[in-house]
């Protein structure tokens, strides 16, 4: 139990947060855009007329960049909070 | 071990296989797995690539049509309040996987999943630009030449230009297809539309190009969660260890017995085949996508050594412990219930389904107005949806309270298909019969020509009571 967890590869970890959240953008656009019109959300914003493809588009990034923040918050917060000096056979006082 | 080719796990840290991943050259398999297979490419292939293309009553006859905020597929029309059905049908494709991969494994990683079938195109157009498995290993081994830079560009090429045209379909679901062609030979593609056939054809070419497996091994939540689904019942490709091991290279007219080896003659053509790298004798693994190609090949080499064949093959966990399969149990019963209910519950309802709608807004500057004939009426803002194929002519009633009079100019109203017409109409009632401030009235809409196409809507109407 003293040994420290092994990382996934820097590579793997941009997959780790950049595809999950985008399946779950997905989803979040179907959902949002079945219930509100986007070019009715943009005149009652104020952002005047845009197209309806613009709308969905717009939205989607809107919600891939969240998840995506969601998701890299996750990954950074996996890391232990007392990170030691040196990572190499350190002993947690619990594992003694 | 005498094996020729060392499959990609063995050689290589799994930590480490992104960052040092290992190119998979898949073998060309043929056999009756594989040629199910390349059925599963041409009809799911050619389905993707033609539905845009069909017309119906004057309309794409598939067209999710995101501009107008309308589904058409075939005679129906699919509105934003018609969600259920989508939230149905996913439940129901959720389901159908449960069930399927419970009984027979991964089944859809192997002959239906985009992700194989548009690999499967990729490595055709490989092979038929760079040759097979070995002449594209030397290729790649090659110092760079004028020679491998042409093959190479003109593979890329084709690649890109059969992304593009996947691009482009899959907008086409979305935006009109034939306008859409249209605008990109005049060169007048809208921008959002040209950064999705972009996106997507992008999507395409990385994850059939050049992904590939490690889409199925790193990136599909399926395939890690799919254990799950599986238990010692569950259809699953196998190596007879029993029956192969000790294996070893012998000649075909060699007496295994005498020799004291198993049917496996070690020439790691399963290996060879495999688009995911994995060595199936190490037993199941969860990078196997099921596609059956080390049957294939080995019933081929088995069939050569006049061995039986099946010394890879499909079966089950209890099946290779001498026990009994079970194709009928609890897990099936209880997939297999639900699957039938749902599906049965989206057919009554799509059945069943009124496809008329009526919305009701009230005039928002005017609680109520008083008539020069001391009428009180409530001004209303009807908004009539045809859903049906055809277009339809409705007649509008008003009831709910005692002399309730309608007001509405255009008389019966005609909806053309698939539209949304917009009625202003005034009640009006005697302020006499009016015993509370508000009161439910109701809007009946009746098709003239179809009696059964007919509605009721609650409208609330607001007055002064008479002292």
């Amino acid at each position: 139990m003293s040994e420290t967890r092994q990382d996934i590869p820097t590579i793997q970890k941009f997959i780790a947060v950049l595809w999950p959240s985008f399946l779950t953008s997905g989803v979040a656009t179907i959902l949002f855009f079945t219930a509100f019109d986007p070019q009715e959300l943009a005149m009652v914003g104020g952002y005047g007329i845009i197209s309806r493809m613009a709308g969905y588009t717009i939205g989607f990034f809107i919600f891939w960049l969240l998840t995506a923040t969601t998701c890299a918050l996750t990954c950074y917060f996996q890391r232990p909070c007392n990170q030691p000096p040196s990572t190499t056979h350190h002993h947690h006082p619990k594992d003694a | 071990m005498s094996s020729k080719v060392t499959p990609a796990s063995e050689t290589t840290n799994p930590e480490e296989i992104y960052a040092k991943h290992q190119k998979v050259y898949p073998r060309q398999v043929t056999g009756i797995f594989a040629n199910l297979r390349v059925l599963g490419v041409l009809v799911l292939l050619g389905l993707y690539y033609i539905v845009p293309w069909l017309r119906w009553d004057g309309h794409q006859a598939v067209l999710f049509d995101l501009p107008a905020r309308k589904f058409y597929i075939f005679s129906l029309t699919f509105w934003p309040q018609d969600f259920i059905y989508l939230a149905l049908l996913l439940i129901i494709a959720a389901l159908a996987l449960f069930f399927f991969t419970a009984l027979a494994g991964r089944l859809w990683c192997g002959y239906a999943c985009p992700q194989t079938v548009w690999t499967e195109v990729f490595l055709w157009f490989e092979r038929q630009i760079e040759g097979d498995r070995n002449k594209q290993i030397k290729l790649d081994k090659a110092p760079f030449s004028a020679r491998k830079f042409r093959i190479k560009a003109t593979k890329h090429l084709v690649w890109l230009v059969f992304s593009a045209w996947t691009g482009l379909t899959f907008v086409g679901y979305f935006t009109p297809i034939a306008s859409l062609w249209t605008a990109l030979l005049n060169l007048s593609l809208g921008p959002w539309e040209t950064f999705w056939i972009i996106f997507y054809g992008f999507a395409t070419y990385g994850n059939a190009g050049w992904m590939r497996e490690q889409v199925c091994i790193y990136m599909c939540p399926y395939a890690r969660f799919q254990s799950a689904m599986f238990d010692k019942d569950t259809l699953i490709i196998s190596y007879d260890d029993k029956r192969g091991e000790p294996r070893g290279s012998r000649k075909k007219s060699a007496d295994s017995k005498a020799l004291g080896l198993g049917d496996c003659v070690d020439c790691t053509l399963c290996v060879q085949v495999c688009p995911t790298g994995i060595d199936i004798r190490n037993g199941l693994q969860y990078q196997c996508i099921g596609c059956a190609a080390c049957i294939d090949v080995c019933d081929d080499v088995m069939d050569k050594m006049g061995y039986p064949k099946g010394l890879v093959r499909y079966t089950t966990q209890h099946a290779m412990d001498g026990k009994q399969t079970h194709v009928i149990r609890p897990r099936m019963i209880v997939y297999a219930v639900l699957l039938v209910f749902i599906t049965s519950a989206l057919f009554y309802s799509m059945i069943t389904r009124m496809p008329l709608r009526l919305d009701i807004i009230r005039d928002r500057n005017a609680l109520y107005r008083e008539t020069t004939e001391g009428m009180v009426e409530n001004i209303y803002t009807l908004k009539i949806i045809n859903m049906d194929g055809k277009p339809h002519t409705y007649h509008l009633e008003v009831d709910g309270l005692e002399g309730l009079k309608l007001i509405n100019q255009r008389g019966d109203i005609e909806v053309p298909s698939g539209e949304v017409i917009t009625v202003p109409v005034r009640v009006q009632i005697d302020p006499i019969n009016l015993k509370h401030t508000g009161a439910d009235i109701n809007f009946h809409l009746q098709a003239v020509d179809k009696p059964e196409l007919s509605l009721i809507e609650k409208g609330r109407f607001i007055g002064p009571v008479m002292q």
